[in-house]
């Protein structure tokens, strides 16, 4: 039992460590994406000082809470990364799939190692990014330790209820073999709807109802609230619990789906 | 030992029938309708530790499909198969541990990175001690001259390259069963040869059990003993190599391109005159009756020659001729 747990363990750690493997592969993107991200976290600050220029508080937000939350969110934007669904898709339409299927270790499993390994490494990527928002955009970390504790069980928690919500729709592609459309609608989705450019709280009330029905905002605005203190560290257990209730309710309708959607491989063939 | 059992094995694919005309795609939407195809159909066979059967066939005769349920990614219709004693279907994480498998167009290893990566993962995945792995490795560095690739990410490689990148990352875990889809497809004369050898030094030296399919008589004839021969799911023979090449192989065809235009020609026994164009003759010859040299020193004999090739009987010609029912007219 221990055995099986600790080899399971290096092996789905192993697959992790691909990946920063795999980013490294594309140096000059990673250069450009940087200069692109430096420029739209320009235009992100100057929008919202803008805002602020008559007002100094918005929904109870001041002008430095609010600025250093979109920063924030900005930088932890990984954490809502849907790269399963280009993941599916390419195997899918290359027919690798199969090799997958054909591994001796749980498919979602290394899937997750996949995507978990992804985030690590686009974190450690967007470090460059936070040194830019601290000296140029006068961001500023909390100090506090148990702050930063919730905060990463929160991230954790929300990135893994992102990862089956995409694992639920990813599952589509089965049945639609072009991704394109898919991929693109959820990537804009998840951008407005977790909560990257407006804090949750200065939404109108029904926007914000349906913003907390859908997964995207577990991922980035809830553990992000925790972070700049917009959300109470009291609330941090409760805030916990909803997230793990997400986990479950995602978990059991993508296994469902996969479990029906994989028969048009194991079925009819492909 | 039977390391392969298949009875009955049956798969049926429903394909949705499409209406001509957008009536009738609207109509699909409402009301699709489907029709069944089967592509294997009720096939018997048995496989003993250490054989390498050829699993030949034309395209879309139901040899990629069987390959598929093999491996347990393919849920059969009906009908049963046993692989080293379990469901390939049923217990497909048990069962993958102990196959390997290349697929000649899709690839296993991670496009972008250093074939050793991919290895190294694999290796990890299939719980490869580190001894084993490292003596693996070894020596499929040498055989399949794998040194300078280690380090070359496999988008970078030529396909020959590939097809030993995938053959090493299908066999470093020492699977008893092996299937081979198509693995010298498109690949030069001197890589298949070196992947054959690969082949067959594994076979001998682990008791592998494989299975391939081919549309190259060569690979065949150098790597299997035994041959079963599927069309339109169903199979027509199976059986030893040897059989199929004394009554399907024992044609050769000489082609001649001449100077002067080709007129009447007299020829040795068991030759034939397949055609003649105005600078060119084929003929058709029976290896045990007379030989090349025989039939070209006839022609050359009487006309002048600028050019001649000699061509190996096609093995999709050999199955299209046993579909023909060449076997069961030679039975009569």
């Amino acid at each position: 039992m221990i055995r099986t747990a600790r080899r399971n363990l290096s092996v789905y750690s192993a697959i992790l460590a691909m990946i920063p493997k795999q980013f490294m592969a594309y140096q000059l993107w990673f250069w450009i994406s940087l200069v692109l991200s430096v420029i739209s976290m320009a235009i992100l600050v100057y929008f919202w000082r803008a805002i602020y220029a008559n007002t100094s508080t918005i929904s109870g937000l001041a002008q430095n809470q609010t600025i250093n939350y979109i920063l924030l969110a900005f930088i932890f934007m990984p954490l809502t990364s849907n790269d399963l669904i280009w993941e599916f898709g390419s195997n899918l339409r290359e027919g690798t799939i199969i090799h997958h299927l054909l591994r001796p270790i749980n498919f979602q499993g290394m899937n997750y190692a996949q995507m978990l390994g992804g985030l690590l490494t686009r974190l450690i990527l967007q470090i460059p990014m936070a040194v830019v928002a601290v000296f140029i955009f006068g961001l500023r970390f909390p100090t506090d330790l148990s702050t930063w504790l919730a905060f990463l069980v929160s991230a954790l928690l929300g990135f893994t209820v992102m990862f089956f919500f995409n694992w639920f729709l990813a599952c589509f592609t089965f049945y639609t073999t072009e991704i394109w459309g898919l991929g693109v609608l959820v990537d804009g989705m998840t951008f407005f709807l977790s909560g990257a450019l407006v804090p949750l709280v200065m939404m109108p009330e029904w926007i914000r109802n349906i913003v907390l029905s859908i997964p995207f905002a577990q991922a980035l605005a809830v553990p992000v609230s925790l972070l700049t203190g917009i959300t109470p560290l009291s609330d941090a257990p409760l805030v916990w619990f909803i997230q793990v209730l997400w986990i479950l309710g995602m978990w059991i309708i993508s296994t469902l789906f996969f479990r029906v959607a994989v028969r048009k491989i194991t079925v009819q063939g492909g | 030992m039977t390391v392969i059992e298949v009875k009955q094995l049956t798969k049926v694919f429903k394909i949705p029938k499409k209406e001509p005309g957008l009536s009738g795609a609207v109509k699909g939407l409402f009301h699709p309708q489907f029709q069944n195809k089967t592509a294997v159909n009720e096939i018997n066979f048995q496989l003993d530790a250490g054989e390498i059967v050829g699993y030949i066939g034309v395209n879309g005769a139901g040899k990629s499909t069987t390959i598929k349920m093999l491996t347990g990614v393919l849920m059969p219709t009906s009908g049963s198969i046993e692989v080293l004693g379990r469901d390939p279907h049923k217990q497909r994480v048990d069962n993958a541990h102990d196959i390997g498998v290349v697929f000649g167009q899709r690839t296993q290893l991670w496009w972008d990175l250093a074939l050793i990566e991919s290895l190294n993962l694999i290796a990890k995945i299939y719980d490869v001690h580190p001894v084993k792995y490292k003596l693996m490795l070894d020596q499929f560095t040498e055989t399949l001259e794998l040194d300078e690739l280690l380090k070359i990410p496999v988008r970078n490689m030529s396909l020959g390259q590939k097809m030993r990148s995938e053959l090493a990352a299908a066999l470093i875990h020492a699977p008893h069963v092996v299937y081979l889809d198509e693995p010298t497809i498109g690949l030069d004369l001197i890589v298949k040869e070196r992947i054959r050898d690969f082949i067959k030094a594994q076979c001998i030296s682990k008791e592998m059990t494989v299975i391939l399919t081919t549309h190259d008589l060569g690979d065949i004839e150098e790597l299997c003993q035994r041959v079963i021969i599927i069309d339109d799911g169903r199979i027509i023979y199976d059986g030893p190599i040897e059989t199929i090449k004394k009554r399907f192989g024992k044609f050769r065809e000489i082609t001649f391109e001449t100077v002067e235009d080709v007129k009447k020609l007299d020829l040795p026994n068991g030759t034939e005159m397949l055609s003649t164009d105005d600078h060119k003759v084929q003929i058709r010859f029976d290896r045990t009756v007379s030989t090349a040299s025989k039939v070209a020193a006839a022609v050359m004999n009487q006309i002048e020659v600028r050019d001649f090739s000699l061509s190996e009987p096609e093995l999709s010609d050999i199955v299209k001729q046993i579909y023909n029912g060449a076997l069961e007219r030679e039975a009569r």
